[in-house]
């Protein structure tokens, strides 16, 4: 693995998203959008005890966002060929996947670094902040798993027919052990400060998740990104 | 020829299993001793229906390897049948499960770990399907497919694990017979539904993948005679 090629494609991604800033607003507008109507949905008035749902809401929230910028991630290289340049490149696939992997898991942590504030404003009471480093964590960890089985399956639905149709149907049911890990860790978080050894098993679940998988893609993504 | 033939031989053989096993289960074991009582029995069926369906999953993964590291199309055909026995055979772990829990817990669904991740693995194996479907070129199927059958297998065990941080439900998790321990009867009787279901999926993988190999055989005819 070649870290210029790596570098190469990265800043190619972030300096295209930083020009057109399609995928980032978009996704922040979704989390945006969502948070409001989170409120409506469940009807909060000022009795309304949600923090068993918080944990929850965050990362559905989250998981539906990075599926928008993970299919935008992908559909702009096939628009205009990008990706038949790419693989011409004499760049390893294996690069490729951890750069497009890298660009993808840096938006979804900018557009969390944004919506965080506001969610906790909206729908959090108790104050996290002696718990921040540990919730740092569970996004790093879970967002690393979401990035990974994303940018994996992205290629695939991307080559296929329907495309950004198929990207939610094979992805969602993959990263429901993220989703659980990542929401009762978090929903501990807000709650009543963290039960270290309950959010350690979360995050060693969350980082084993994420080995796992980051090797299983390493040796499949040759597969996935095709001649 | 003589595939074919075997496939009926294995089929009498896991009847014959799985007759004496009901017969075992009714006649020769005892009704269980704790609250689940009569109801216990379906656990003779139930329990090797699961084990089935994970190892068929298994076939699934271990042909979808050999497939990319060899692309003969009769590896891509073992994976696919593999997936639709053991997707065959999930449902059918849910149908028992259902009607256990109604006996049991009087609840026709509780979010018991098992068969919430029965649930997934349901979803799982059917977005296989719909990613089959979305891709014509028949070698680019098989090799997305077989990428899929195996992080979707990695899966699995892991969703298992994580389904047990979900809070429980108003159900408590019962334990089962299996878990500590069975009585002499018991095992045996619960062994030979084993055998009988597992020989009933190697009958059922071998029809299928000698129908699904005709049937490829003909496509190609078709196609040579311009059909």
């Amino acid at each position: 693995m070649g870290s210029r090629q790596f570098m190469a494609i990265l800043r190619k991604d972030l300096i295209r998203e930083l020009r057109t800033r399609e995928m980032l607003v978009s996704m922040f507008l979704f989390v945006m959008l969502a948070l409001v109507i989170f409120h409506y949905a469940f009807g909060v008035d000022e009795d309304t005890d949600l923090t068993s749902f918080t944990g929850g809401m965050l990362w559905v929230t989250f998981i539906f966002s990075a599926l928008l910028g993970l299919n935008r991630s992908f559909a702009q290289e096939k628009d205009e060929q990008c990706l038949d340049g790419l693989l011409l490149c004499p760049v390893d696939r294996v690069t490729i996947f951890f750069a497009k992997m890298t660009g993808n898991l840096v938006f979804l942590l900018i557009i969390q670094a944004v919506s965080v504030p506001v969610f906790t404003l909206f729908f959090i009471e108790r104050s996290y902040l002696a718990d921040i480093g540990l919730f740092i964590l569970v996004l790093l960890l879970a967002d690393l798993g979401i990035c990974t089985i994303g940018t994996l399956l992205a290629t695939i639905s991307m080559n296929t027919r329907a495309r950004d149709l198929l990207l939610p149907i094979v992805f969602l049911p993959l990263i429901v052990p993220v989703l659980i890990a990542a929401t009762s860790a978090t929903t501990g978080i807000f709650a009543d400060g963290a039960d270290l050894g309950d959010l350690a098993a979360r995050l060693g679940f969350l980082a084993a998740f994420d080995a796992v998988f980051m090797v299983a893609a390493y040796g499949t993504y040759d597969f996935a990104i095709g001649e | 020829m003589k595939k074919l033939t075997s496939a009926p031989a294995l089929f009498a053989a896991a009847g014959a299993f799985l007759v004496t096993g009901l017969l075992l289960a009714f006649l020769y074991a005892p009704v269980d001793a704790s609250s689940m009582g009569f109801s216990q029995k379906i656990f003779y069926y139930h329990a090797p229906i699961a084990e089935t369906a994970l190892v068929a999953f298994g076939i699934a993964f271990v042909a979808a390897i050999l497939y990319l590291r060899d692309p003969d199309p009769k590896w891509d055909r073992l994976s696919y049948v593999s997936v639709r026995l053991g997707l065959l055979f999930s449902v059918m772990v849910m149908i028992t499960g259902m009607i256990w829990g109604k006996a049991a817990w009087d609840a026709w669904w509780a979010w018991e770990p098992r068969l919430t991740t029965f649930l997934i693995v349901c979803f799982l194996y059917t977005a296989y399907f719909v990613l089959r479907q979305v891709v014509e070129e028949e070698s680019r199927r098989a090799t997305y497919a077989a990428v899929f059958a195996i992080v979707a297998f990695i899966d699995v065990p892991i969703t298992f694990f994580a389904t047990r941080y979900m809070p429980e439900g108003l159900h408590p998790v019962v334990i089962r017979a299996g878990d500590s321990g069975m009585e002499g009867s018991m095992f045996l009787s619960f062994m030979i539904s084993m055998a009988g279901m597992t020989l009933l999926l190697a009958a059922l993988v071998r029809a299928d993948v000698a129908a699904a190999r005709l049937k490829d055989e003909i496509d190609d005819l078709k196609t040579r005679i311009g059909g």
